[in-house]
Order: structure tokens, then sequence, then C-alpha cells
């Protein structure tokens, strides 16, 4: 009887170890912000990119018009396979390209800019990135498209030719 | 009745089972007195008392709230929600910026007040304390 | 091109495992020859993933950006020495190197272990691939080392600068052949025990890989800390930080193991305990990979963060005890006869007596390690466990367990009584006086410490009696316990007598206390390949009027951008100076930190010495077979 007891009692306290290192792999240090997905764009107050100024949400977003919102950093190598989508996209004319400069250096971001051209009608910076944060961003690349001030579409990762193919139906 | 060599293992056992348990409380206690817990500036405000034991803080560095003296560095950890002004003497790590997530540990003089015993750094620039995010997250 | 050939030989390596596991299972079958071919596939396989490492390497040396491992790691400007060691300081590359160093084991294995049975080397061989497989699939799954981009960058980004240090190049691969060493002792052991093959050749036959990474492992954690101590610039060089505490677990599991393995060869006792930490070695190994890598732990040294490649070593780790457990409780048999039962006084009894102290310390170190993950998913409370706990739990403990390690060498097999009783009685007299005169003299009147003190100074006695008298039955135990009494002796010391200034300055100020001057005078600029240096120069007098010049530095690394504090560190025989500054941003005064460290360099000639015991006796044991 003991001697049964002993492998079952201690496979046991192995599952429980196991469970709890997998829940802990799940909550702790991967930070994942708010699930739900809010339909409206949060509002902030950001600094250009490469410039003094302070820009406001409201003065970027009109409504009648297509955005989309791409969270990128020079440090990203997705961003680099999604650059060319960026590009072809930043083509449309119904479409506004907003960068979102992700925990980034200017210098590099701006060799990375010159090195793959720039599809960005602006660029704003989230040096710490609470803006990326506010927009409920699991990483970096992810992109938004945005119509009448609300969040139609959201792209995690990056952006592969199905998803750009499905961006260019929306917009049409 | 019982053997000798059944008693001694008896008693084997039992001397086992004593040391276990013996070691498992002894652990188990000063777990409890050395652990180091982890508080936001808007989580101090909310303390109802301001209690005596070892705590982490962490945020972020207020941007122009450095100031150096020959003794001591003052400065300001915040979440975007609240503030609690920190006294350090000591080492400063290099990551140590303004505008940058920081950790420090030490005591708490009142709910304004942060005494702190060192700074905790990390070797990465984009990195945000996992406790930070965490805090920015409930803003 | 040279990612490409990388790449298709690690795909290749990994059809040379499948196989492997197909001869091996027919062979294991079939004849009673062990085959040859078996070995010849071996060292195909490993030829494979040495290709492959040096497809890496080649990526590195040449700046091939289009690969993903060398654009995230790597630039241009970086010293081709750190272009190589950056192979391995990424995760993608060090996986890689763990994979060269299980199928490189595995093929010494095959070659060294003639005389063993047939069906035991292929057993062995078979254990050894399962884990050799899931590194595999692991590292093409979720850590490709050779991920193309395009369009190519022209640029990478560069090594955390941090890393940039010759101790930290050569730091993986030692501590890699200590973790992964054990996965071989993991899996003859398991082997053995399905075999029922467990007896006194075997162990002897296994005591050599013990011994090798028992060896490695100890100089990895050494030269890990060392790092620590120079490049952290907090002047400590343990920190009880998780990602250390990871590697002082398979330490303690691994030590416990090399003197259950001589009991076993001796007396053929205390087989559980040597299959229980043959498991438990690798195991702890495995799990010191999963914490530091998965970003579990909320830890200073971690680097990268994937909860995908976490949750993959969870698996497989568990996939591994759980199988372990299985094999352990089906098939194990307890040898140990019961008119074996040890005398209470004897060697075996002494090493049992401190199997189970470092059986606590184990247990300590790995509940104040795990302690807040378990607590963050139960109650989401973030904690972190200080060094007081592990000082609380640890250091009386020490002072029953180095009596043990004084008192057990002495006493023989079997049966024993305690010869010499004089000289044991002496010199312990002579160790308590001693230790009383230093405390009183020191103004520390502590009773821990003294007794800490009479313990290791006891111990460094009788082993140094030993040195003398010529009479030692066991010179490479001597020597390694000779040198933890020392590394006891000079932590205590050190601990107790360091003294420690941190100021801030402006360039030109002095800074006066009682037994100091520090004097700023001045900085100069430097510009290296790839960083700025700024230079302090600091004169420090004592209070007997000398003089000392300190430069420490401030680094500013072009590519990542970062700035780094490299400490000066003037070190003899007698005592480590060691002086730090650090600039903080729009600021004039410079954060200076002052250390007198004593006997700092006899903690690492200490540990020099352990290992070196280790060293000793591998090769006495090739000298008598």
């Amino acid at each position: 009887m003991k001697i049964k007891t002993l492998p079952v009692f201690i496979t046991i306290v192995f599952f429980i170890i196991f469970f709890i290192f997998f829940k802990g792999l799940q909550n702790s240090n991967i930070y994942v912000p708010k699930s739900e997905f809010e339909n409206d764009i949060p509002s902030f107050k950001a600094q250009i990119f490469d410039s003094e100024k302070k820009i406001n949400s409201t003065d970027i977003f009109d409504d009648g018009k297509f955005y989309l919102v791409n969270i990128w950093a020079s440090w990203c190598a997705p961003c680099r396979i999604e650059h060319p989508f960026l590009m072809n996209l930043s083509n449309q004319k119904n479409l506004e390209i907003i960068g979102l400069n992700y925990k980034d250096k200017k210098e590099n971001a701006k060799k990375f800019l010159k090195e793959l051209n720039n599809p960005y009608e602006i660029i704003i910076q989230d040096k710490d990135g609470t803006i990326a944060i506010e927009w409920g961003a699991y990483g970096v690349p992810e992109s938004f498209l945005i119509y009448n001030n609300k969040i139609v579409k959201k792209i995690i990762g990056p952006i592969n030719k199905d998803s750009f193919l499905k961006i260019q139906e929306r917009i049409k | 009745m019982y053997g000798r060599k059944v008693k001694l293992r008896f008693f084997f056992i039992l001397l086992i089972l004593l040391t276990l348990i013996l070691s498992a409380f002894l652990i188990l206690k000063s777990l409890e007195e050395n652990v180091v817990y982890f508080q936001s500036p808007t989580e101090i405000q909310s303390l109802s008392e301001v209690d005596k034991k070892k705590i982490r803080v962490g945020g972020m560095v207020k941007v122009g709230s450095i100031s150096m003296e020959v003794k001591e560095v003052k400065f300001v950890i915040t979440d975007f929600k609240n503030d609690i002004n920190v006294i350090y003497s000591g080492v400063v790590p290099n990551l140590f910026t303004e505008g940058k997530g920081v950790v420090a540990e030490g005591y708490l003089k009142d709910k304004n007040f942060f005494l702190a015993t060192k700074i905790l750094a990390k070797h990465d620039e984009n990195y945000m304390p996992p406790e930070v995010k965490a805090a920015l997250e409930e803003k | 091109m040279a990612s490409l050939i990388g790449y298709y030989s690690l795909i290749f390596g990994f059809c040379f495992s499948l196989l492997i596991v197909l001869f091996s299972i027919k062979n294991f079958r079939n004849t009673n020859i062990f085959d040859n071919k078996i070995i010849f596939l071996t060292f195909m396989q490993f030829s494979f993933v040495v290709l492959s490492f040096l497809g890496l390497i080649l990526s590195f040396v040449y700046s091939d950006f289009s690969n993903q491992t060398v654009f995230n790691h790597s630039h241009t400007t970086k010293p081709l020495f750190y272009k190589i060691s950056g192979t391995w300081g990424n995760h993608e590359g060090s996986l890689l190197l763990w994979l060269l160093v299980l199928t490189l084991f595995i093929f010494i294995f095959l070659l060294r272990s003639k005389e063993q049975t047939k069906q035991y080397r292929i057993l062995t061989l078979l254990f050894q691939q399962i884990i050799i497989i899931g590194f595999y699939i692991f590292v093409i799954k979720t850590s490709n080392p050779f991920n193309y981009i395009f369009p190519i960058p022209s640029e990478g980004l560069g090594l955390n600068p941090i890393l940039q240090d010759p101790a930290l190049a050569i730091h993986p691969p030692i501590l890699y052949l200590g973790y992964v060493g054990s996965s071989i002792i993991f899996s003859s052991t398991l082997a053995a025990t399905t075999l029922n093959y467990i007896s006194k050749e075997w162990a002897k036959h296994i005591k050599n890989w013990i011994l090798v990474s028992w060896i490695f492992l100890t100089l990895g954690i050494l030269i890990g800390s060392v790092w620590a101590y120079y490049e952290l610039g907090w002047g400590g060089f343990w920190f009880w930080d998780p990602v250390e505490n990871v590697s002082l677990m398979p330490w303690l599991a691994l030590t416990t193991l090399l003197h259950c393995i001589l009991v076993l060869e001796k007396r053929l006792a205390l087989t559980s305990w040597v299959v229980i930490l043959s498991i438990s070695t690798f195991t702890l190994s495995m799990c010191g990979t999963f914490l530091v890598r998965s970003g579990i732990l909320n830890s200073v040294h971690t680097f990268t963060n994937d909860p995908d490649r976490g949750l993959f070593i969870l698996i497989f780790l568990f996939c591994l005890i759980f199988l372990s457990l299985f094999i352990f409780f089906f098939f194990h048999k307890d040898k140990t006869q019961l008119s074996n039962n040890f005398f209470w006084l004897s060697k075996e009894t002494s090493i049992l007596i401190n199997n189970w102290f470092m059986m606590y310390f184990l247990a300590v170190v790995f509940i104040g390690t795990v302690y807040p993950i378990f607590l963050e998913v139960i109650t989401s409370e973030k904690i972190s466990v200080g060094p007081p706990f592990y000082n609380k739990l640890i250091i009386p403990f020490l002072v029953p367990f180095l009596f043990a390690m004084t008192i057990g060498p002495k006493l023989k097999w079997i049966k024993s009584e305690l010869r010499n009783k004089f000289n044991l009685i002496t010199f312990l007299i002579i160790s308590l006086l001693l230790s009383v005169l230093i405390i009183k003299s020191l103004n520390i009147s502590f009773l821990l410490n003294s007794l800490l003190i009479t313990a290791a100074f006891y111990l460094f006695f009788i082993t140094l009696r030993d040195f003398f008298t010529r009479k030692f039955e066991n010179l490479s135990q001597s020597i390694s316990h000779f040198g933890f009494s020392l590394l006891i002796l000079s932590i205590l010391f050190n601990n107790i007598l360091s003294t420690e200034i941190i100021t801030n300055l402006k360039i030109g100020e002095t800074f006066v206390t009682k037994k100091f001057k520090i004097n700023f005078e001045k900085i100069e600029q430097k510009e290296e390949q790839n960083f700025k240096a700024i230079i302090g120069k600091f004169s420090v007098e004592n209070s007997k009027g000398n003089i000392e010049i300190l430069n420490p530095e401030l680094r500013i690394y072009n590519q990542p951008n970062i700035v780094t504090s490299e400490a000066d560190i003037k070190t003899n025989f007698l005592t480590d100076k060691f002086m730090t500054m650090n600039l903080v941003q729009n600021q004039d005064y410079f954060n200076i930190r002052y250390q007198t460290k004593p006997l700092m360099i006899w903690i690492w000639i200490s540990v020099l010495m352990i290992s070196l015991g280790g060293l000793k006796s591998l090769i006495k044991k090739k000298y008598e077979n």
C-alpha cells in the first residue's frame, strides 16, 4: 500500500508544480493589454518624430477617411518583412499611414527609413511604450485600420499578403 | 512485540519526519519575514497605514525630477496617476534616467516619502519592469 | 551562404537522430554485439551539428545580416572576438551550443564505454537521443538561429555591451559543459536502472562523467560570479539572484551525487540516492534553462523573454521528469541489503548526514527561487525574495555541515572509531581560541560568527595538516575540502571587513572621512572602435598617507547605444580596492562608490582549488586503471 501511494503522491506534486509554472508563464512577464476590442480610438498627445512639436490625436484623425496606425521599431525584424506592403499601401489615395515608433532610438529609426523608404504620413514617437499600451497593442509590429475615429480592423504581427488584400478590400 | 529492527526503523522515520517538518517551518517562517512586496505609487496612496516593512516601489522616473547633492539623490517615481518622492543615498545604476522605468527598494517614511536603500538596475534600455507594466496597465 | 549551410546541416543532424534511434532499436533487439555503425552515425550527427555551429559563427564573423540572429545581436564595428562570442551570447546560438555539447558527449560516451554491456550502451544512447531530439525540435520550431530576413538590413543591432566581455565570452560554453554533462549521467542512470545494471563497476565508470561535469559546472559558476563582481559594479560576487540560483541548484545536487557515487563504488549502498540525484541534477539544469529563457522569473540578468519557448521547455522538462519517475518507480530495486546497515560512526554515515544538509540547502534555494512565481499565480501579488532569506536559513546550518566535513574523511568505511582523538581535539581548541581572538579584536561579539569561524578554521587546519603529514588517503578530497574551508573563511572575513563609501562628487572636489580622503582630480576622454570612454582620475589617500590612483570608466557604446560603468579594481593578495563612477543625465555630480574588499582574490582561488581537487581525482583514476 505504502509503495503505491508514494509514486501517486509524488506524481501529483509534480503535476501541481507543472500547472503553476504553466500559469506563471501565462500571466507573469508577458504583458497583455486590455483584451476587449475597443472600438473608439484612444486619445493621446504625443511628440512628432524628429521634431519638438507635440500633436493631439484629434488633430490626426478626421472623419470620412481611412487611417492605418502602424506600430513599428527599427529593432524589430518582422517590421522589415511587412515594410514592402506598407510602401505599397502608402500609394493608396484614400489611406493615410500613421507610424507609431515604439521604444526606439531616433538615429536607428532614421536609418531604417532611409534604407527602406518612408511610407508614413506622420510618425509619432512612443519612447516608453505608453501609447502602444493605450492602444491595447500586443507587440511590434501591429496595425490598426481606422475609419470615423473607430478601429475597424486590427492586425497583430506583420502585415502579410492576406491581410494586405483585406485592407485593400476594406478601403475601396 | 516488535523486533529491534522495526523499532529502529520506526524511530528513524519519525526522525526524518520531524526534521522535514522543522525545516519546512523554518523556511516558511523566514519567507514570511524576508519577502519584499512590490507596490506602485497608486497602491501606496491607497494604503490605510504605513508599514515598517521593506518594500519595492516601481514606476517611471518623472521627467525633470532628479536632483543630486553630495549625500543623496532625490527624484520622483510616478505611475502617471500618483507620484512618490524618493530620497536615496547609494549607487545609481547606469540606466537610471529621467523618463525611464525604475524599481527602488527601501522603506516608506509616509505616503509621500520613500527612503530607498537600493535602486535596481536592468541591463536593457528598452526594459520596463514587469511590475511597472502591470501598474501602467491598471491605469 | 554560411547560414544556409548551417540550416541544412541542422536538418541533416536531426535526420541522423532518427536514424540512430532506428538502428539502436534494431540492434537492441537482434544481436548481442554492439553495432559499430551506430558509433559512426553518432559521429555524423555530431559533425553536422559542428558544421551548423560553424555556419553560425561564420555568419557572425562576416556580419551576414540576412540572418536574423546576426542582425539582432551583432554589428560591423564589433571587435572580431565578440563577433565570435556573440554566437553563443544569444538565445538561439546558445541552444545550438547545447545541441553541440549533447551530441559531442554521447559520442565520447560511446567511445569510452566499450567495456560496458551492449544493452546498457544502447539504452543510454536512446535516452540521450530523446533529449537530443527534444532540443532539435525546440531549436528548429521556436528558436531557429538561421531565420532569413528580407530585405537585408545594412547594419545589425549590436550586442548588449555588458556581454562584450572576455569572462562572459567563455562563461556559457563552460557552464553548458557542466549542465549538459549531467545529461549523460541522466541517460546512463536511467538505462542502468531499467536494466538493473547498477553495480560497483558501473559506479566507477559513471564517476568520471560526474567529475567532469562537476568541474565544469564549478568553473562556470566561478567565471559567472567573477564577471558579476567586476562588471555589474556592485562590488558583490553573489546576489542570490534567481539566475545565479538556477546554476547553484544543479551544483548542489551534483556535489551530493559525487559523494554518493563514492559510497556506491565502495559499498554498493545509497543506490536510490544516486538514481534520484542523477535525475534531479539534469532536471534542475533544464529547469534553469526554462526559468532563464522563458522570462517567467523577474531577474536582473534575463535578456530574452519568450513565452512560447518557455512553454516548450516546460512541457519537455516535465515529460522527462515523468519518464524518469516512471522508470524509477517501476524498475528500481534498492540493492542495499539490510545487513548492510550503516554503523553510526562511519564514513558513509557522515556522507549521508551531509547529503541531508545539502538537500536542505537545495530546498532553501529552490523555494526562494520559485516562491515568487507560486505566490503570483495564487494571489497575484508581486514579491521578491532577498539575500536575508538565504543568509538566515543557510549560514547557521553551515556550522554542523563543516564539522561533519572535517570529521567524516577521518573515519573509515563500514565501522570506525575515532583515531587521533588527541589531534582532533587539539585542533578544535586551537580553532576555537583563534576565532574568539579574532571576534574580540574586531569587536563583533556575535555567537553565530564565532561558531562559523571556528568550524571553518577547524576544517582548514585539519585538511592543512593532511598536506603536511602527507598521510592523506585521498589527496583530491583534501584539496577540495581545503578549498571549501578557505572559501567560507574568505567570504566571512570579506563580509565582516569590507568598507564602502558612496558619495556624489563634482570634478575637483574632495570627500573626506575618518579613514579615507577621496579626491576627484579630472576626467579624460578616449575613443575606441565601438565605444567612447570617459575615464575619471581619483586619488584615494588612506589614514597612513598611502595614495592610490583609481581610474573607473564610463563607456558609451555606439551600437546599441548604452552606457556602462567599468569598475577599476586594484587587486593584491590581501585586499581589493574597487571603484565605480556613474553619471546621471543632466547633472554635474558623478555618483562614486569606493569599496575595500579584503581577501577577494582568495574567494576565486579557493573555488579554483575546489575544482582542482576534482581534476586530481579524475587524473588519478586514469593513472590507476
